[in-house]
């Protein structure tokens, strides 16, 4: 217990230095998400840095996914369910600012754990759904906006040829891209991917990570992963959250991806980053 | 680091022991298994048997009375003179489907809206429209007959016609449309819905462009089950619709109808006629299956596109 509170101190500390190295695109305060009065995730305190990747790392039940999805109000329509604390994007409050949800979602773009291309659209109608929900409709913007997004995921080359079938006949990790393309085409400045790769297999996941690496000039990535390697590989900030005592998540570092594998502050990190459990 | 527990050494003679009775168990379960065929075998007989035997008396009887005349004339009463002039049973063709086109387009859209609002919201209100639905699904046929006897012919004063006929089957289809609508919406997987929130879509588009596209399929089905159902119907129609003798579009107008023309001519005292029934019941069963054939080509065609 005694130790659980030093941790804590000290990871708050690291917070605060971590504002200094750069433009920040989220800020989350004493950030808790709780279904029915039952709390998933808690304390969770950290600024996303702009054009950076962040991972979220952690055993099942820390909260991860959770916390994600609280950073677009995924949990809006879920009964039960009540984000307390602070997101900001920007600067403006995502729950009590002037932000509409959805405007929030379409800065704040998500791809999830596994690919869900809308299976009655092709491809193009995939790639623009985003934009024709937002009520755009001039069609040389729509065909631009779908080249450009499947170019950015590397998708292009190899769909051109085929823009009007349906979603469903490409393979997992080109569904996947197309995901992510459907998300870029509406020009997000956060891109959130809750284990974009855990339906894919090796190779489709080296693709998705190498987009993201090449995605970074243009979008700040918050990333939850299971894949250890995959977050030492691709973030450059990482989170470790972990079940407490009464079962719900809560944030015990946030730090430098390099400090969080080489040199933690909390030996719960060392334990986990180490893989003595999870 | 957990010790694990060291697997004992399995002895020759307990070996050979496992293996016995692994065989015994063996050769007890081929054997049951093949009780099991048997019996399985010996039901489908006793299930196919009364069917084939429906499909043979059917075609037996139904095929001789098939002639053009059948088909484009009006019903005649037979004479003492003319005992074989029984007519045709157009008015009957013409009725059906009349009926059936005006029940859809009065139970389809209202049906499929309730369907979709069931599976969106958790209101008291839906729960109270389910329960109501589940128990209409239910309900004896002649009960949409007796309201719509009521309520249109009588209350309204539209008197015996296509529309209350269309009525009382629309009555039949409504639940049936209703409750296969709400399981097609709500099969659509959550990350479909959560795919379109998450590109800033109001919660209304996602409902229209992505989850309503689809559960296209199973709402188009449950629709047609419906309609097939309503096709054979008698007694919703029986009170209804007058039995008219003519072919006849007009909503106001009394109708007759496949089903109630087999109920009617079932009783008459010309043989002629009551050989006729056999046609019409051939013509009824072969719009149905073509009905419902239809509705599983296109849907397997609809799930193939997608997988």
């Amino acid at each position: 217990m005694e130790q659980k509170t030093m941790a804590d101190m000290q990871s708050k500390t690291a917070t605060t230095e971590s504002t200094n190295r750069g433009p920040i695109a989220m800020q989350l305060r004493d950030v808790a998400v709780s279904f029915h009065g039952r709390t998933a995730v808690r304390d969770c305190s950290f600024d996303v840095a702009k054009n950076k990747v962040t991972s979220l790392i952690g055993p099942s039940g820390s909260g991860k996914t959770t916390l994600l999805r609280a950073l677009n109000r995924l949990h809006d329509l879920t009964p039960g369910a009540k984000v307390s604390g602070q997101i900001l994007l920007e600067g403006v409050d995502t729950y009590r600012g002037d932000l509409t949800v959805t405007e929030l979602r379409t800065r704040v773009g998500m791809v999830f754990q596994r690919p869900n291309p809308f299976p009655t659209m092709s491809i193009y109608d995939n790639a623009v759904s985003g934009l024709r929900f937002n009520g755009v409709k001039k069609k040389a913007l729509l065909d631009e906006a779908a080249e450009s997004s499947l170019r950015s995921a590397a998708l292009w080359d190899s769909v051109s040829t085929r823009l009007k079938v349906a979603a469903s006949n490409l393979s997992g990790g080109e569904q996947q891209r197309l995901c992510i393309a459907r998300a870029l085409a509406l020009d997000p400045e956060v891109l959130l991917m809750d284990e974009p790769t855990s339906a894919l297999d090796p190779i489709a996941t080296l693709r998705i990570e190498e987009l993201m690496t090449s995605l970074k000039s243009r979008v700040t990535v918050i990333i939850v992963t299971h894949n250890m390697q995959q977050a030492a590989r691709i973030s450059d900030d990482c989170a470790f959250l972990l079940m407490g005592e009464d079962r719900a998540g809560e944030l015990i570092e946030f730090d430098t991806t390099e400090k969080i594998f080489n040199n933690p502050i909390d030996p719960r990190t060392l334990d986990y980053t180490l893989g003595r459990f999870g | 680091m957990i010790e694990l527990e060291q697997p004992v050494e399995a002895g020759h003679e307990m070996r050979a022991e496992i293996r016995r009775i692994s065989n015994r168990t063996r050769a007890r379960r081929v054997a049951t298994s093949r009780v099991m065929v048997l019996l399985c075998a010996v039901a489908l007989t006793l299930a196919a048997v009364p069917l084939a035997l429906l499909i043979y008396q059917l075609l037996k009887n139904g095929v001789p009375v098939l002639n053009k005349a059948f088909f484009t004339t009006v019903p005649s009463t037979p004479t003492l003179i003319a005992p074989n002039a029984t007519g045709g049973v157009s008015n009957a063709i013409v009725g059906s489907i009349a009926l059936n086109i005006y029940a859809s387009v009065l139970a389809i859209p209202v049906g499929v809206f309730v369907g979709i609002y069931l599976a969106e919201t958790e209101s008291k209100l839906a729960t109270t429209l389910r329960t109501i639905a589940q128990t209409m699904a239910g309900a004896p046929s002649i009960l949409m007959g007796l309201f719509a006897f009521s309520f249109v012919v009588h209350d309204l004063k539209i008197g015996f016609s296509a529309l209350a006929g269309s009525f009382a089957l629309a009555v039949l289809m409504l639940p049936v449309i209703i409750l296969s609508s709400e399981i097609a919406v709500r099969n659509v997987p959550a990350t479909l819905r959560e795919a379109g929130l998450a590109l800033g879509a109001k919660p209304h588009k996602v409902s229209m462009r992505v989850v309503l596209p689809s559960a296209l399929t199973g709402i188009v089905t449950g629709a047609i089950l419906a309609l097939s159902r309503a096709v054979g119907e008698t007694a919703p129609v029986l009170l209804v619709i007058g039995g008219g003798f003519t072919n006849t579009w007009g909503l106001l107008n009394p109708v007759s109808a496949l089903p109630l023309s087999i109920f009617e001519n079932a009783k008459s005292p010309w043989p002629s006629q009551r050989a006729q029934v056999w046609g019409v019941a051939l013509v009824l069963v072969a719009f149905i299956f073509l009905v419902s054939l239809t509705a599983r080509i296109w849907a397997s065609r609809k799930q193939q596109v997608r997988n």
